[in-house]
């Protein structure tokens, strides 16, 4: 359940009937692995997000984020045309300089068009322009080219994916269909080289990787959401997200994963766990909007209660034109106890719907 | 006293004295001025903006990948990949018609995805974000709709609008979804998103152009080379705008030759400027001779006369720069048809009055002023106060010099016959105008000779002819030879550049003419509609090709297909035909002189070509050479097996079979049908089954005579500048005349009036002058007739072959001449009625009171 969302409600909205031509996500999907690792263009919208806590040998933090997304547009068959629009394809690309304080993104939006951006389950491939995903038998190799910014790693699973929801749904609102698809790999070995504006160093540490699709839109009383990965230092993982109403409210469809050491993934619902702010917040010069950048968090079944704080506060993805909404997606520290004993962690944290821009029909 | 006091009361005064003649010369200088500057401006305006739409919305890149017939696209997908920082923006570039004003606007596909809403709906910035939602909904909706287009300002029209556009040949109703603020100047353009570009173009599968835009600080000719080695080997990485830096070089040769004849007025201009200036030498004898007695020194006496003639200049060069830019404005149309018609697609800019041309009218007129006075003022310096008393002696001087003269002129005349032998230089005829600077130059040295030898034998002749007083003209002509013959060598060389240009362009215009009766052997010829260019080649759609093959009364219909090449770092056209066809029908004029036949069956299914003269010109290749061709993304060699006359195009032609040319680019679509029709079918019929075929296209359907007139109305279109020019430059040398026999009359006061006096009739008087009118115009004519054919000669194969490659055959073109030295003639009989009627007014006691 990600972020970029927004934007494709934003698009879905003007597609009237569009649905129609996909399917939506339904209880009781057969999920085969690795094909469903690649691109479902019976669903409408589909993205591969990919965050991860990385340290360079001088001991400096870095976060990264690289996002592919896919949104269906037309699925008329008599559009054959080499540069016919199909879908659309949008990439996000941030990295957090933590130590530095520096935050660098970009994004990119293309169609297929003759080879510029896709999906290719037979090349192994996922790409736009010059950023990828490609598997190698285990190995998973992210590449990135920006205009200051360069990112060359190299991921390896440590654990099966997770298909998170019940029946292999993840629920979003009240509704058959209104829900996705949501598979992670929650615990990517990473190691690779940063360029950071001619300068490379090489990184090591952790990723998680969401790869969700879906034909639904948010309900309407939705305004926006938090979300957050937490990757412990006991080998457990844990995601939670949480809708916000208009009213202020949580939403009830809010929900979680939490990943035992072995891989096993326990669902939680909106009353298994409350996520709040501590009241610390950060101003964006550029959109005015004002986050919450330290959270609390407390699971009483899994006996955790975390604290998650950023050494970066500024890590906006202020959108560069009026299509894409503006939203927080940052790199995190996590402390807290488990039953007491002190646990440790990193994650990150994308907080939705805070920037006027978000607001959409406006 | 002052200087410039003395300069004053010389020179100044005396010249206000003569408010007609001061006003002749001054508007002699201002036409040279105007037309040089006119030619200047308009050729900026008409010569500088092609393609500009395409270049300012190509933004800020670097780099252009391009191939001959189009880039393969999947090369996009390889150059989005490569891991560098490199911004990639394919476009698909072409023309489209807009049918209300029938102007041909360049017509852009661009990825407005990947390029984003830049150039949509910029015009509603103010309120993007309340209907942003909307917008983008209809945008993306009909992204790649062929009916959506984005356009310039410029085209009137906003957003909502419907505008009809011819494309290829069929007309498109689109809808206008968004306007943007037209670009440098007044350029059109219309955008379309890159899916509908093609679907419009009905072009699939390759691009025009890839612009690539490099990182900051890299060094572009690193990037060239490793771009280049990740494309196949016919594709071309170069630096953007390189196309439009070819044209300008293709250009560069007929702005050249079109600026150099905008000089002939000027010249012209300048003979009259010599002349004036050295008659006041002679006038101000005695005047000169009491300043330098008051102690004025020589360079006072030279600083004077070129004051003078600065001052003329200055007033001429003043006067000339509204006439210029006056001109300009005519100038620019015709030349802008011309640039079409032979070279490339241009829409004119506007006429900018530039510190440049302010300066250049400046320049020439005070320079070219200055100049042309150095000659007389040094001999007005040489004037010692004791010389100043004896008058008519500088006239004997002159004389006595005719012997030399005629030698200086017999080895100008060798120097120009050795000079017209030499090659051109870096690809301009330069040896070509030097020969005729030198011809005329040897003219104007042979001119006294000339004039006193006619002049004494035509005494005797006109004397029995016309009288007394046509005696006495005669006399006073041969008299002051050194007036007479500069002023016959003003018109004269006005009438000669008339006389070789005239033969040249009728030359051309003959050869052009019988050369089409020979190209021509089809019954019917089909293109789209639009205005034609030659570097524009619209499509007709396949559909329509086969049903006009299938009608009745059709035996074959002979399919060509060009495509806008660059060979060699010109521009080129590329075509295929049908040699099937060809080979049937056609005749052709060939170098080898080998029937039509034997050439095109050599080129048949294999890498042979033909060439046309002028590729042959601007490559400097023969027949036998081997050329390599870049043809979409594969490189072929190809033999040059034969040369043919080509007169339809300035530009370089390659043809090659049909089927050859579809292996490697295979785009079916013909530019041109040429419809042969069964022997006993009836032209008009068939004609008539075409054009209802076609309802649904936008065709012109030509017979052979209609091109024949339209390819002839197109010709003197492209030369209607050049008999302009002509023509200021007569007229500039008529008003010389003019302006010279008032000077005349009024230096020669005491004789006319010492002649009323003795019992001339005013009638008399009225006739002398007018029969010196007619004398130094038959001179002129007939001097200029002389020189003006040497110098066609020159023109046509010297000139026009190293500037252009053509092969002209040399044409007599009877009535033009005859007609236009008629024209000249008269105009400087009539140039003697205003100095005959200020010579009948003349007071005979008065003039003799004087005395």
């Amino acid at each position: 359940m990600r972020s970029r969302r927004l934007l494709f409600v934003f698009l879905l909205a003007w597609l009237p009937g569009a649905m129609a031509q996909y399917k939506t996500a339904l209880p009781g999907y057969h999920y085969e692995f690795p094909r469903d690792h690649y691109n479902h263009e019976d669903f409408q919208t589909e993205w591969w997000y990919t965050t991860g806590n990385l340290v360079a040998a001088d001991g400096r933090h870095y976060g990264y984020e690289l996002t592919f997304f896919r949104q269906g547009v037309d699925r008329d068959p008599s559009k054959t045309g080499s540069w016919d629009i199909q879908d659309f394809y949008l990439a996000h690309l941030a990295l957090s300089d933590l130590d530095g304080g520096r935050f660098y993104h970009a994004e990119r939006t293309n169609r297929a068009g003759p080879g510029l951006a896709g999906i290719d389950g037979k090349e192994k491939r996922i790409w736009n322009g010059n950023w990828e995903i490609r598997w190698n038998a285990e190995e998973e190799a992210l590449n990135a080219v920006g205009e200051n910014v360069l990112l060359q790693f190299s991921l390896h699973s440590e654990k099966p994916p997770v298909i998170h929801g019940e029946n292999g749904v993840s629920q979003k609102a009240a509704g058959a269909g209104r829900a996705s698809h949501y598979i992670s790999f929650t615990r990517l070995s990473t190691k690779g080289t940063i360029s950071l504006a001619g300068k490379s160093v090489g990184v090591h540490g952790t990723s998680w990787m969401d790869h969700e699709f879906f034909t639904h839109s948010l309900g309407a009383e939705q305004v926006g959401w938090d979300w957050m990965s937490v990757q412990l230092e006991d080998d457990t993982e844990l995601m939670l997200y949480q809708f916000r109403r208009k009213d202020g409210s949580t939403d009830p469809f809010s929900s979680g994963t939490y990943v035992n050491a072995q891989g096993k993934p326990v669902h939680l619902t909106a009353e298994d766990f409350q996520l709040v702010p501590t009241g610390e917040t950060w101003t964006s010069g550029v959109t005015g909007a004002n986050y919450p950048v330290a959270w609390s968090m407390e699971i009483p079944k899994l006996g955790l209660k975390l604290r998650a704080t950023t050494r970066l506060k500024s890590q906006e993805l202020a959108s560069g034109n009026n299509i894409a909404p503006s939203y927080w997606e940052g790199a995190i520290a996590i402390a807290g106890t488990r039953g007491g004993a002190s646990v440790q962690g990193a994650g990150y944290l994308e907080m939705t719907g805070y920037a006027r821009t978000m607001e959409m029909g406006r | 006293m002052p200087r410039w006091k003395l300069f004053y009361r010389v020179m100044m005064r005396p010249l206000f004295r003569e408010p007609v003649r001061l006003g002749l010369m001054v508007l002699a200088v201002g036409l040279g001025v105007a037309v040089v500057l006119a030619i200047e401006l308009a050729g900026n305006a008409a010569a500088g903006s092609f393609h500009s739409s395409m270049e300012s919305l190509a933004g800020d890149n670097d780099l252009e990948v391009v191939a001959w017939g189009g880039v393969p696209e999947a090369l996009m997908g390889t150059l989005a990949t490569l891991p560098y920082p490199l911004r990639i923006s394919p476009r698909m570039e072409d023309f489209a018609v807009d049918t209300r004003t029938r102007e041909t606007v360049p017509l852009i596909g661009l990825d407005l995805i990947a390029e984003g809403s830049r150039y949509a709906s910029e015009t509603d910035a103010s309120n993007v974000n309340s209907k942003y939602k909307a917008t983008l909904e209809k945008s993306v909706r009909d992204l790649e709709n062929p009916e959506s287009v984005w356009i310039s300002a410029s085209l009137g029209k906003r957003t909502g609008e419907r505008i009809s556009l011819l494309i290829n040949d069929r007309v498109l109703d689109c809808v206008v979804r968004g306007v943007f603020p037209s670009t440098s100047g007044n350029e059109h353009a219309i955008l379309m998103d890159i899916a509908g570009a093609q679907r419009a173009l009905n072009r699939f599968g390759r691009v025009d152009r890839i612009l690539i835009k490099l990182p900051a600080n890299s060094t572009v000719e690193d990037w060239q080379k490793k771009l280049s080695s990740v494309l196949p080997p016919g594709v071309e990485v170069r630096l953007e705008g390189t196309g439009t830096e070819e044209n300008r070089k293709m250009l560069a040769a007929f702005r050249w030759n079109l600026r150099l004849l905008s000089y002939i007025a000027l010249v012209v201009g300048a003979f009259l400027i010599y002349s004036t200036i050295s008659v006041s030498v002679v006038r101000r004898r005695s005047e000169i001779g009491i300043v330098r007695a008051l102690g004025a020194e020589r360079r006072d006496v030279l600083a004077a006369f070129l004051g003078e003639a600065a001052c003329l200049g200055l007033a001429g060069a003043l006067m000339g720069l509204p006439l210029g830019r006056i001109m300009a404005g005519g100038a620019v149309k015709l030349m802008a048809a011309t640039v079409e018609s032979l070279y490339v697609s241009s829409r004119p800019g506007a006429i900018a009055l530039t510190p440049y041309s302010l300066a250049l009218a400046l320049l020439i007129g005070v320079g070219m002023a200055v100049v042309s006075a150095l000659s007389p003022a040094r001999e007005a310096m040489q004037v010692s106060p004791v010389d100043a008393m004896a008058q008519g002696r500088r006239e004997y001087v002159a004389r006595a010099h005719k012997g030399r003269d005629l030698a200086i002129a017999a080895v100008l005349a060798g120097l120009a016959a050795l000079a017209a032998q030499m090659p051109a230089f870096r690809g301009k005829p330069f040896f070509g105008y030097l020969a005729a600077v030198l011809l005329i130059a040897a003219a104007a040295y042979a001119m006294p000779a000339l004039v006193n030898f006619i002049s004494r034998t035509a005494a005797g002749v006109l004397g029995k002819l016309f009288g007394v007083e046509a005696m006495l003209a005669s006399r006073s002509l041969a008299a002051s030879l050194r007036r007479t013959s500069v002023l016959v060598g003003a018109l004269a060389t006005a009438v000669a550049m008339m006389v070789s240009v005239g033969i040249m362009v009728g030359s051309f215009r003959q050869t052009v003419v019988s050369w089409m009766n020979h190209q021509l052997p089809a019954d019917l010829y089909l293109r789209p509609a639009g205005n034609a260019a030659s570097d524009r080649h619209p499509t007709i759609s396949m559909e329509l090709v086969e049903t006009i093959a299938k009608l009745p009364g059709v035996a074959a219909v002979d399919r060509l297909r060009a495509y806008e090449i660059s060979y060699d770092g010109m521009p080129a056209t590329l075509a295929s035909a049908d040699l099937r066809v060809l080979r049937a029908y056609r005749e052709s004029d060939f170098f080898s002189g080998r029937p039509t036949g034997e050439v095109l069956a050599e080129l048949r299914g294999k890498n042979n070509i033909i060439v046309s003269e002028p590729f042959t010109y601007k490559h400097k290749v023969n027949t036998g050479d081997t050329i390599t061709l870049s043809l979409g993304e594969a490189r072929a060699s190809f033999q040059i097996v034969d040369i043919y006359y080509d007169y339809a195009s300035e530009r370089g032609y390659i043809l090659m079979d049909r089927d050859v040319l579809l292996k490697y680019l295979p785009d079916e679509t013909p530019t041109n049908l040429a419809v042969f029709l069964v022997p006993d079918a009836k032209v008009a019929e068939v004609r008539k089954a075409i054009q209802e075929v076609a309802a649904g296209h936008r065709i012109l359907i030509f017979s052979d005579r209609d091109l024949r007139t339209e390819a002839v109305r197109i010709f003197d279109r492209t030369f209607a500048i050049t008999y302009a020019l002509e023509a200021v430059a007569v007229v500039v040398g008529v008003m010389g005349i003019a302006g010279a026999l008032i000077a005349l009359v009024i230096d020669r006061r005491r004789e006319l009036g010492l002649l009323r006096f003795l019992g001339a009739s005013s009638g008399q008087i009225r006739k002398m002058i007018l029969v010196e009118a007619g004398l130094l115009g038959l001179l002129a004519n007939l001097a200029g007739f002389v020189l003006g054919y040497f110098l066609s000669l020159i023109l046509v194969f010297v000139i026009n072959k190293q500037s252009f490659g053509w092969t002209i055959r040399f044409h007599w073109p009877v009535a033009v001449l005859l007609g236009a030295l008629t024209v000249v003639y008269a105009a400087t009989l009539v140039s003697g009625l205003y100095p005959a009627w200020v010579a009948v007014r003349l007071n005979p006691l008065e003039v003799i009171h004087e005395e």
